[in-house]
């Protein structure tokens, strides 16, 4: 019993060594610039938004969810409002093509009939403005496979290298003014040698960029205390 | 019996392989939010054309595939609940209506002018966009044409999951939000719809009319009325 224990125990162990040798290399740099003290209170909540696509922003989807899904979590985890609630209680002012550019745009549009309220029932202190993606800038390598009747398997080397860039813009609705902005780039470097089998080593950069991003997000919103 | 089910399995794979070079997306009913802004007090009625009740589109991508949207009845009922949201009171005709029968302060014909979009394999992006142009045509109680106004809207949707028809129908919802959103915001102040509210144009007001409306369709485009990244507020 004591034996199947200690078996059980190194695989666990020799697992997660191997999962940590497969992944690929990532760099990576997270960095704030604060204009504003931010804090944030018991029952204000945080709305995280995409910027323009009319202004050429590729921000994924899932990269949103992702960073949503982070700062909600843990201990200190804020109260997040989803942006397409967000966008439909207030339509059509936070449209992609309507939603104000600046904070100059946000001072005018909450002088809108409904607009405050509207906010102020939401109960949303932040808005966070996304911008960046992820993408492929480099790769190399070559690899090929064959099968035949006896079997098949793949020989070669390939590459790829991504780069996830997201700068996050944070508004202030209490005072109608951008409280400064984080900024996450990394890059990450995948491989895929193959000797008979492929052995991917994955570098999950979009992944890694959305919890650097979001942990330090937190970090910013939160610390220091509202009055 | 064998040839029958050889013959069976053959159009299978048939319709399994043309499948696999054409997708077929259909949009149902867009629905917009209730509108952050005050009804103008108006009497509209709306003439809805025939192509609104069954609308399609497709693209082909050269030597690749095939797409085709079927908005259906989408636009109609889009509109229907635009001008709902805008105004006080909205009866709908059909393209046979005589509009004469009825009582209002303007009429709205709108036309789909121009639908296009593109999938990733044509734009070299992981997104599907759709632009659709709108020609919106407005009449006055007598009437005759008080203005022509052309809305043109984008809506763009990255591919999510493996075929992308449900990115494609999402970026098509999303060009007719920005329809509706332009709408909502600027309809009034570039077509003065609401002086229509004080009665049919004037003679001089129809000679300026026809006028400016031959300018407007001089024009390449005049998206340019409404700034892109917030409120033009110019003229307010």
């Amino acid at each position: 019993m004591a034996n199947n224990v200690v078996i059980l125990s190194a695989r666990r162990i020799l697992a997660a060594l191997l999962a940590i040798a497969l992944g690929g290399c990532i760099t990576a740099r997270v960095e704030d610039a604060r204009e504003h003290a931010t804090g944030i209170n018991e029952g204000e909540s945080i709305v995280v938004m995409a910027k323009s696509y009319h202004q050429g922003n590729e921000t994924e989807a899932d990269y949103i969810r992702c960073v949503e899904n982070t700062l909600a979590r843990g201990s200190k985890g804020l109260r997040i409002i989803p942006n397409q609630q967000f966008v439909d209680s207030l339509f059509p002012w936070f449209e992609p093509r309507t939603a104000p550019a600046n904070t100059k745009g946000l001072v005018q549009l909450m002088e809108r009939p409904g607009v405050a309220e509207a906010v102020k029932k939401m109960g949303v202190r932040y808005i966070v403005w996304l911008d960046g993606e992820t993408e492929k800038v480099a790769s190399g390598g070559s690899l090929s496979c064959a099968a035949g009747p006896g079997g098949g398997g793949c020989f070669g080397f390939a590459w790829w290298q991504n780069d996830a860039d997201y700068v996050a813009s944070v508004w202030d609705l209490e005072g109608y003014e951008s409280a400064g902005t984080v900024t996450a780039d990394y890059t990450g470097t995948s491989f895929l040698p193959a000797i008979v089998i492929p052995i991917p080593l994955i570098a999950r950069t979009q992944s890694r960029a959305c919890k650097g991003l979001a942990t330090q997000l937190k970090a910013f919103i939160i610390g220091d205390t509202a009055s | 019996m064998i040839a029958t089910n050889r013959l069976t399995y053959l159009a299978i794979l048939i319709s399994l392989v043309a499948s696999g070079c054409a997708s077929n997306v259909k949009v149902e009913y867009p629905t917009i939010p209730d509108p952050l802004i005050d009804k103008l007090p108006m009497d509209i009625a709306l003439r809805i054309p025939d192509e609104f009740y069954d609308f399609s589109h497709e693209e082909n991508v050269l030597g690749k595939e095939t797409w085709t949207i079927q908005l259906g009845s989408a636009n109609a009922m889009f509109f229907e609940q635009l001008f709902g949201y805008m105004f006080d009171n909205v009866v709908v005709l059909s393209a046979t209506d005589d509009a004469l029968d009825y009582e209002f302060d303007a009429l709205i014909e709108p036309h789909i002018e121009g639908f296009e979009f593109s999938v990733p394999n044509q734009s070299k992006t992981d997104a599907f966009a759709v632009w659709i142009r709108y020609r919106m045509q407005i009449f006055d109680s007598a009437g005759n044409r008080a203005s022509t106004w052309t809305v043109s809207a984008y809506g763009k949707s990255q591919k999510e999951g493996l075929g992308g028809s449900k990115s494609l129908r999402r970026a098509a919802v999303l060009a007719m939000r920005d329809a509706a959103a332009l709408i909502l915001l600027q309809m009034d102040k570039a077509t003065k719809i609401g002086d229509l509210a004080n009665g049919p144009l004037q003679v001089a007001e129809i000679a300026s009319a026809t006028s400016a409306q031959d300018e407007i369709f001089d024009e390449d485009d005049n998206i340019g009325i409404f700034a892109i990244g917030g409120i033009d507020d110019n003229g307010e």
